[in-house]
């Protein structure tokens, strides 16, 4: 019985990290395509457009810790 | 060093006749931001009009431009510099003219070689493609009744033609088709028709008499003279090079400055006697600048207007263009390398807090933090001392400078803390845990008494494992803290900032109701967290922890009602949450490293090289599959390595400009820019000056 509750904690991780990287690729798919847009136009924005690009990875950094959460925490409780 | 310089307003004042001294003496200071006049800002005052030598320098320094352009010489020209005397002797003994047409001459005899050089080629193209006709050049034109169509196909056309008119082709895939049809004029237009459906291109039959061949021969020792001719033409361009270089280059310099400061008086208000120069200097600087300028030159009075505060409402008591102060930076010669990311937001404020310094604390301790790792930390100090000595590009210089810092950081962290180097810990628990694939340096080396040094001061005897479940969760909390700690410091910088501009009670009220939130969310956090996950704080402990929490966010939900709205509350609630997870970033990046780390060495070491993890089984190594483990080895390290400077750099940056000065920073300030030249060392006595 042990082993399947483990099972469905790795299940809940995978998915915590999968779908949380899910939305963060929807967000920056639509930031990236403004962002090389905003440096052919002018290449000095490119520290900028960086900045915004990597905005949306809080997104996937919350799954990771729910994940992490998850993994380490829930088997002790 | 929080706040930028401090600045102070002057008015120079002084007559005409010595208007070029005095620009020559503010152009040394190199401390005195002008304020340009606007018209009728003054009753009685007008803009000046440049100086009287400024057209002529200017066209001058236009022709030099040409010139260099020309002769190919650049900035990175090397050149030996001349004396400023001398220079301006040559220059007022018109030298750039007779220079001018000394290499006109060449330049057009160049220019027009090749231009004849083209056509030339363009006809002898023409005619090789002609030769493989069996018609002579003055065949194809002169007649009455018929026409010639001469040109390129795509595919034969001679099924299409039938036997309308003569054609003649010549079909090769690689050199290009090439068809020439002789019809009645009558029949030119469906000719035309059936050709350009066969992908016609017209070609122009050269003009002359005789065989193709010929004429081809002729064109050819055409070409060949004249390309003869051309190298000679570029030998003496290159003479000219060698000859006019120096000149060339000093005078560029020593025109532009000329030429910008006479066209200085355009920004400033003159009268027919007398001229007006308003100006910023730090205020350190002003009382040197006015004795350097009264001693300097005889006519001229500076006055000392206004030490500028920092308050709003003294600056919008002032005159529209005095209302903006100059921002300069105040920066030792280490805070100094940190101003790029703070000016890749934006240039502070006169009135508030310049993060540089408070960036240059923690930029590199979070990049240390993520990295972790002394097997990443000494490539990326030699690297970075490496750019900081060598490179010129300022993007380079601040990549650079995280490296050299962050790389110090990841150091003492990899060598203190986490105790590891390549992903691998120095040393191991003292007995080997069965069915761990875990490798130290202890064991692959075989030093045992790497035990005793790492065990005196490293956490537990092996130093903290970034993917241990034992160490998962304080390294958690511990990110959490930083991030608490990081944040505290923006929000009260926040409000310092309205305080510096408004006073206390203003900023307090203004920003310390998203202070309190935070503070408050930290106290219902910590409460739960320690109560419900980590189980260490009992249910009537938590208790007054939480009330004290929720009523801070209610104070603070108050105040932000009362300046920013109902909607903000929330957003400040939920931002004081998120940001503060955010600093999870600082395990998940170390702890996505070290997964991949530990992956590789494993995949190298065990699975090719065949190193049992434990380091008391032995084994048969191949040398073969060793070296070749180890090639493995470095090149999966050279690319964590490489993914470690991207996110590591990124997400340290980003914890920078997002979370933590969105808190405080404004920014939209306006650079302090002196009057001064940047010199590029061709002419000599500037040179020895500045060294």
């Amino acid at each position: 019985m042990v082993d399947t509750a483990l099972g469905f904690i790795a299940i809940g991780a995978g998915l915590a990290v999968g779908l949380a990287g899910l939305g963060t690729g929807l967000a920056q798919k639509d930031i990236g395509a403004a962002a090389v847009g905003a440096i052919t136009e002018d290449s000095k924005m490119l520290g900028k457009a960086l900045m915004f690009m990597v905005l949306p990875e809080t997104i996937v950094i919350f799954g990771l810790v729910i994940a992490i959460l998850a993994c380490f925490v829930l088997p002790g409780m | 060093m929080f706040l930028p310089e401090s600045m102070s307003r002057i008015v120079i004042v002084g007559a005409n006749s010595c208007i070029d001294k005095t620009i020559e003496v503010l152009y040394g200071l190199e401390n005195v931001h002008l304020i340009d006049h606007t018209v009728d800002a003054d009753e009685g005052f007008t803009l000046g009009t440049p100086r009287p030598y400024s057209p002529k320098t200017a066209e001058r320094l236009l022709k030099v431009r040409g010139l260099e352009k020309d002769l190919g010489i650049n900035k990175h020209t090397k050149t030996q510099p001349i004396s400023e005397s001398e220079l301006r002797s040559q220059i007022s003994s018109d030298s750039v003219e007779s220079i001018e047409s000394e290499v006109k001459v060449v330049i057009d005899k160049r220019n027009d070689l090749n231009q004849r050089i083209t056509e030339l080629n363009a006809k002898k193209k023409n005619l090789e493609l002609l030769e493989r006709l069996p018609i002579d050049i003055d065949m194809y034109s002169g007649y009455q009744s018929i026409v010639a169509l001469v040109g390129t196909v795509e595919r034969d056309p001679t099924a299409a033609a039938a036997d309308m008119g003569e054609l003649y082709t010549s079909m090769d895939k690689k050199e290009g088709n090439v068809v020439a049809w002789f019809v009645k004029n009558d029949d030119r237009t469906a000719a035309q028709n059936i050709l350009s459906e066969h992908g016609f291109t017209e070609i122009n039959v050269p003009e002359g008499t005789g065989s193709v061949q010929a004429n081809l021969a002729i064109v050819r020792g055409e070409l060949d003279s004249m390309e003869r001719e051309l190298e000679a033409v570029q030998k003496e361009t290159e003479e000219l090079f060698e000859k006019h270089k120096h000149f060339l280059r000093a005078s560029d310099e020593e025109l532009a400055v000329e030429s910008e400061k006479g066209m200085l008086p355009v920004r400033i208000a003159t009268t027919k006697y007398t001229f007006v120069m308003d100006a910023w200097v730090p205020t350190p600087e002003a009382g040197n600048v006015k004795a350097t300028v009264e001693k300097e030159v005889d006519a001229v009075y500076v006055s000392i207007e206004e030490n500028r505060g920092r308050k709003v409402e003294e600056s919008e008591k002032q005159e529209g263009r005095f209302q903006t102060v100059p921002t300069k930076m105040k920066h030792g010669k280490v805070t100094k390398l940190f101003e790029y990311p703070t000016l890749m937001m934006s240039v502070p404020k006169y009135n508030e807090v310049d993060p540089t310094v408070l960036i240059s604390i923690f930029l590199p301790l979070f990049f240390g933090f993520m990295v972790g790792d002394c097997g990443y930390a000494i490539p990326f100090i030699i690297l970075g001392a490496y750019g900081l000595k060598y490179a010129k590009n300022p993007d380079w210089r601040a990549i650079a400078t995280v490296l050299f810092f962050g790389g110090i950081w990841a150091f003492i962290f990899g060598f203190f803390f986490f105790g590891e180097a390549l992903g691998m810990h120095f040393v191991g628990p003292e007995e080997f845990v069965e069915g761990t694939v875990t490798y130290t340096w202890a064991g692959l080396l075989g030093l045992d008494n790497l035990h005793n040094f790492f065990g005196a001061f490293l956490i537990n005897g092996h130093g903290v494992g970034k993917i241990d479940s034992e160490y998962v969760g304080m390294l958690l909390r511990l990110s959490v803290y930083v991030g608490v700690v990081h944040l505290a410091i923006g929000y009260l910088v926040a409000i310092y900032n309205k305080t510096v501009q408004h006073g206390f009670k203003h900023g307090f009220k203004e920003k310390g109701g998203p202070f309190l939130i935070f503070v408050g969310v930290v106290l219902v956090g910590y409460a739960l967290g320690f109560n419900m996950i980590m189980k260490t704080l009992s249910g009537e402990e938590m208790l007054p922890i939480m009330v004290v929490g929720i009523l801070l966010i209610a104070i603070g939900a108050f105040l932000v009602l009362k300046t920013e709205g109902a909607m903000n509350i929330l957003i400040e609630t939920v931002d004081a949450f998120g940001n503060i997870l955010s600093y999870t970033r600082l395990v998940a990046i170390g702890m996505s490293k070290a997964g991949m780390a530990l992956a590789f060495n494993y995949i190298a070491l065990g699975m090719i090289a065949g190193v049992d993890p434990n380091p008391a089984v032995g084994g048969d190594l191949s040398i073969i599959m060793v070296i070749l483990g180890l090639l493995i080895f470095c090149f999966l390290h050279l690319m964590i390595w490489t993914l470690a400077i991207l996110s590591g750099g990124l997400h340290a940056l980003r914890l920078q400009l997002v979370e933590f000065m969105i808190k405080f920073y404004e920014g939209e300030g306006t650079m302090f820019s002196p009057l001064k030249f940047k010199h590029v060392k061709t002419i000599s006595d500037i040179a020895t000056k500045e060294a």
